[in-house]
């Protein structure tokens, strides 16, 4: 049933601009970004040659291009999720659902597979990229499938977050600017720790990088896993519930 | 033991930022019958439908959708097609990708779903627009469609609100053709302000007014024993009365408004009026005593509360 709504969602989402707009931009950004590593990496290489255990194109091209990819989904997720639950309200086809036979959970977890969809192609659209260069060298293909799954699992999290703030509000804008917000102090909670010298395993264990960057080095671990998995949750919960409760508030 | 009526109210009540909004209505609808919810804005109509859809719990009383708590949303769904006063439509989409999508999250697949979309497309006359996107549409064909949608699972109750205020006379004319016909095999609540609305397509209608039942009757129960006549000469109610069978007669601009006493045919008085030679030029059914009790109970001061 879930399967329904997202299906739904995702012709809904191509029917729009803004879709076509949040795969367009960031990999026009990312092509110009992989250009700029890419020559870097030519200009080194003669140097490399002569280094032994030197670095090689998945580390020199592709991770920086991973990196880069972790930034602009920060911002652009939530423009792709803020649509979700209050540009539904605010359009007056909530009830549409709401009456639909659909659950709650079902709801939000339609809207949440469909933003997973869209992420994995822009995911695989952005690593295409240093993937073209498999023609002419050898890539760590491996290292490249975890970053790539790292990646997807950050933005389903992230996802997340957009959809628990749309359903808070009935303003796409609004739930655009805290899920932002969100993001980002997620992105660095430990900065501020760091900054004062404080090495807190906890504060650590909350930030967005610290989970993120073994993918990108190619290590699947489950903790890093769970942390995205459970963050997902938590906001979907949280969404869900949100839902529930027009019921009461009116 | 008698059938579970398809949807009862049971002394429902609902406050909304404090001020109770409905309160304590009840009323039951069965299969094969159009129910007009009638009232002023604001006189708590679409809180009430809100609730039958499952949209607001009440917070007081229960709501009955076929014997099954209307609270329960996802077991009710299959037996309520809800209309909103905004017609909930994606303009982005054609219309039937959303009838389509509307059926399959009522469970419909393959062949039933394109057959349920068909048939909801033939029924509310949108076979010329079936391609076009909805965003395109016309007021009149978008209300058509929430209809469509409302009602693309063959649902036995069917609520809508206020489908017909704002649409030009030709067009609603067409929707209330279409909710009669719904109303043959379906239970079936036209809200609405429009008195026209209910005289042409209800059979029962519900009066609310501040949030309350003022009224809850037959529309085939108003019996028209008064009548409004129009004449040329100078009468005054006592030649009125010199009729036997005139009980009461009082004008109001220019217009005679004549109660006749039960079961007198209307023909007696115009046969007693042209053998007057009151110079008879108009005879006609005083519009019902449903206008006359609406307009008594929605004049009555009552804040707004609610729309």
């Amino acid at each position: 049933m879930s399967l329904v709504l997202a299906r739904h969602e995702w012709r809904r989402m191509f029917a729009r601009p803004l879709a076509w707009t949040l795969l367009a931009v960031p990999l026009a950004l990312l092509g110009y970004f992989f250009l700029l590593t890419l020559d870097a990496f030519l200009r080194l290489m003669p140097k490399l040659a002569g280094m032994s255990d030197a670095p090689g194109v998945t580390d020199l091209v592709a991770l920086p291009l991973a990196r880069a990819v972790a930034s602009l989904l920060l911002l652009i997720v939530p423009l792709l999720g803020m649509r979700a639950l209050a540009g539904e309200a605010q359009s007056a086809t909530l009830p549409l659902l709401l009456t639909s036979g659909l659950s709650d959970a079902r709801i939000v977890l339609g809207k949440q597979l469909a933003a997973m969809a869209f992420l994995a192609v822009l995911i695989a659209l952005a690593l295409s990229m240093p993937l073209s260069l498999g023609v002419g060298t050898t890539l760590d293909l491996g290292r490249l499938a975890a970053a790539a799954f790292g990646l997807w699992l950050f933005g389903a999290a992230l996802s997340a977050i957009a959809l628990a703030a749309s359903a808070h509000t009935d303003h796409p804008t609004v739930a655009a600017t805290v899920a932002l917000a969100i993001n980002l102090l997620l992105w660095m909670a430990d900065a501020g720790a760091r900054y004062e010298g404080v090495s807190s395993a906890f504060i650590n264990y909350l930030a967005l990088p610290t989970h993120l960057e073994p993918f990108l080095h190619g290590l699947v671990s489950s903790v890093d896993v769970i942390y995205f998995s459970l963050l997902a949750a938590v906001a979907l919960i949280l969404a869900t519930r949100r839902l529930g409760a027009r019921r009461i508030r009116g | 033991m008698p059938a579970t009526p398809l949807l009862q109210l049971q002394d429902v009540s609902r406050a909304l930022a404090g001020r109770n909004v409905v309160e304590d209505v009840n009323f039951q609808l069965d299969r094969g019958s159009v129910l007009g919810l009638l009232g002023v804005n604001g006189a708590g109509k679409s809180t009430t439908l809100r609730m039958i859809a499952g949209l607001l719990a009440p917070s007081r009383g229960r709501i009955l959708i076929d014997g099954l708590d209307a609270a329960e949303r996802t077991a009710t769904s299959a037996a309520l097609g809800y209309l909103p006063e905004t017609a909930p439509l994606y303009p982005e989409l054609r219309v039937i990708e959303q009838l389509a999508f509307c059926a399959r999250t009522h469970r419909l697949r393959g062949a039933a779903a394109t057959q349920a979309v068909a048939r909801a497309i033939e029924q509310c006359g949108l076979g010329d627009v079936r391609r076009r996107l909805l965003g395109n549409l016309s007021r009149g064909y978008q209300q058509r469609a929430g209809i469509a949608a409302a009602i693309v699972h063959g649902p036995p109750l069917v609520v809508l609100d206020e489908p017909i205020s704002g649409l030009d006379p030709l067009q609603a004319a067409k929707i209330r053709t279409l909710v009669r016909e719904l109303g043959r095999e379906r239970g079936v609540i036209l809200s609405t302000h429009l008195l026209p609305d209910v005289e042409a397509c209800c059979d029962r209608v519900v009066i609310l007014h501040g949030g309350r039942v003022r009224h809850d009757g037959t529309l085939q129960a108003v019996t028209p024993d008064t009548l409004q006549v129009r004449v040329a000469a100078q009468v005054d109610a006592a030649m009125w009365k010199t009729l036997s069978f005139v009980q009461a007669a009082d004008l109001a601009g220019g217009v005679w408004r004549v109660r006749l006493a039960p079961g007198t045919p209307a023909a007696q008085l115009a046969v007693a009026v042209v053998g007057n030679g009151w110079g008879l030029q108009e005879l006609r059914g005083a519009e019902a005593d449903l206008e006359q009790t609406f307009l008594r109970i929605a004049s009555a001061a009552e804040p707004e509360l609610a729309a």
